[in-house]
């Protein structure tokens, strides 16, 4: 009886680390549209809003899906609250902050952080080019996270089960 | 001050907080040039200024203002976002909250032989707004006649409060004084100085019954003005353009009374200027009121009539 109830444990906990491994792939190509969403919004506040970058970060936070958005709303905090000198620093701490809790991984953010290295800091027409290349990379990101999403997800969900199993049919 | 203090860099605040109160009180303007010492200016008199806050004459003593600070004094005057700045860049100054005028220096960038903007900048020049309310009511009682306001034009060399008793008169017109009742005033605010409008609204106090048209070339502001907004007198700062001078004319024409300064050190000196000395010959203005430096910022020199008499105090007609 005991046997039986830790047979079901190990196939419940195996097939749930799958299925968390196959999540993450399911949720990187979601926020990494979210993320291409938001870009674009901050170019149309930019370009012909003229919105002050931390107004616009607000904007664009409430904007997007939760755990993107908090990045830009945690960086227009540290910009109001002179926390950061720079939109740079600001994006940098924010990420620095909540990355880990995101599906995204270190390519997106380093096209975040080049951004950021210009955000705010030329005419209107420059950061349009800035935003318009960010895009494009993530762009790039997204349909490869799609591919590796295809490819992974299932793959893990089963995995996991299938592991769970092999422990079991080797416990009797 | 402390509108200033809130949008500067905290290193270069901390310095400005510990001036001697007396130059603080008096503080003009706050110069910044990249890899120079801080400088300010207050009353009449300029001098460095250490890490410490002290003031001194010798510039190896003073804070040197690094790349860095003026990367960050442009992040910060800009809100991290250069691109709502465009128009300012182009203008060469930014007005930021209270009125307070931050001019720029650095490399111009050129778009079809026209400026475009500034691309690093390394100069600033932070000038501190200050009100002189009351500046006006010296003048008052010179620019009626039979309750009429007379056009008037104000004749003073920079420096010598011309733009602030322009504004002071707006004030007092527009709240209405013992000399006359109030009346709507329109002010064509081209360089933004006299109201110093951020996003459109006054920062300076203009009266309850003025209207502002920021930004806007003269020229073209005083006809939108008096096409739409019917004030009863037009406030304008520095007339030159020839352009100006037809707009000027119109709206005297119109019933309009009109109140504008020009740079000149006298009547004479003005009258040789083109478009000015036209409307002088035409006799244009009723009133001309000349200031110098003579004794301190904002003393008026003389107050001519049409035909360039002396206007005694007992002339003066007082409107009810």
């Amino acid at each position: 009886m005991v046997k039986l109830m830790g047979a079901v444990l190990i196939l419940f906990s195996a097939s749930m680390v799958g299925w968390q491994i196959g999540k993450y792939y399911a949720n990187r190509p979601v926020q990494l549209r979210a993320l291409l969403v938001a870009l674009q919004m901050l170019e149309t506040e930019i370009v012909f809003g003229m919105t002050p970058l931390q107004r616009a970060f607000v904007k664009v936070g409430h904007r997007v899906s939760e755990e993107v958005g908090k990045v830009f709303l945690l960086a227009a905090e540290f910009l109001q609250t002179e926390k950061a000198h720079s939109a740079e620093e600001a994006l940098q701490q924010a990420m620095n902050r909540l990355w880990a809790q995101t599906a995204l991984r270190k390519q997106e953010r380093e096209v975040l952080e080049s951004l950021g290295q210009v955000l705010g800091s030329s005419d209107r027409e420059d950061q349009q080019k800035h935003l318009r290349l960010a895009v494009t990379h993530l762009r790039g990101l997204e349909e490869e996270a799609r591919a590796e999403q295809e490819k992974y997800e299932k793959m893990y969900k089963s995995l996991g089960f299938l592991g769970g199993l092999l422990v079991v049919i080797l416990m009797f | 001050m402390n509108e200033i203090l809130a949008i500067l860099p905290a290193t270069l605040r901390t310095i400005l907080t510990a001036l001697p109160i007396a130059v603080r009180e008096n503080l003009e303007e706050i110069r910044l040039r990249q890899n120079q010492p801080l400088e300010v200016r207050f009353g009449q008199q300029s001098s460095y200024v250490t890490p410490s806050g002290q003031i001194t004459s010798i510039p190896a003593q003073g804070w040197l203002f690094s790349a860095e600070e003026a990367a960050k004094l442009l992040n910060q005057v800009s809100q991290h976002s250069l691109y709502a700045l465009e128009e300012e860049l182009k203008r060469g100054y930014i007005t930021v909250v209270g009125g307070h005028r931050i001019g720029i220096a650095g490399k111009v960038v050129l778009d079809k032989g026209e400026v475009k903007g500034i691309r690093d900048v390394t100069s600033f020049n932070i000038r501190i707004a200050r009100e002189k309310k009351g500046a006006a009511k010296k003048v008052m009682p010179y620019l009626f006649e039979d309750g009429k306001l007379l056009n008037t034009l104000l004749i003073s060399p920079p420096q010598c409060g011309k733009t602030t008793l322009l504004r002071d008169m707006a004030r007092t017109i527009s709240y209405g004084s013992e000399w006359s009742s109030s009346r709507k005033v329109g002010i064509v605010d081209e360089r933004s100085e006299l109201a110093g409008c951020l996003q459109g609204v006054p920062q300076r106090d203009v009266g309850p019954r003025t209207d502002v048209l920021d930004a806007c070339p003269k020229a073209a502001g005083m006809m939108m003005m008096i096409r739409s907004m019917s004030p009863d007198v037009l406030i304008v700062d520095e007339v030159g353009r020839a352009e100006d001078g037809d707009a000027v004319w119109e709206a005297i024409h119109a019933g309009v009374a009109v109140i504008c300064s020009a740079h000149g050190a006298s009547v004479k000196e003005v009258a040789e200027r083109p478009m000015l000395g036209k409307l002088i010959r035409y006799g244009a203005f009723s009133r001309y009121i000349v200031l110098s430096r003579a004794k301190g910022v904002g003393t008026i020199q003389a107050i001519y009539d049409q035909s360039m008499n002396l206007v005694e105090r007992e002339k003066v007609s007082w409107s009810s």
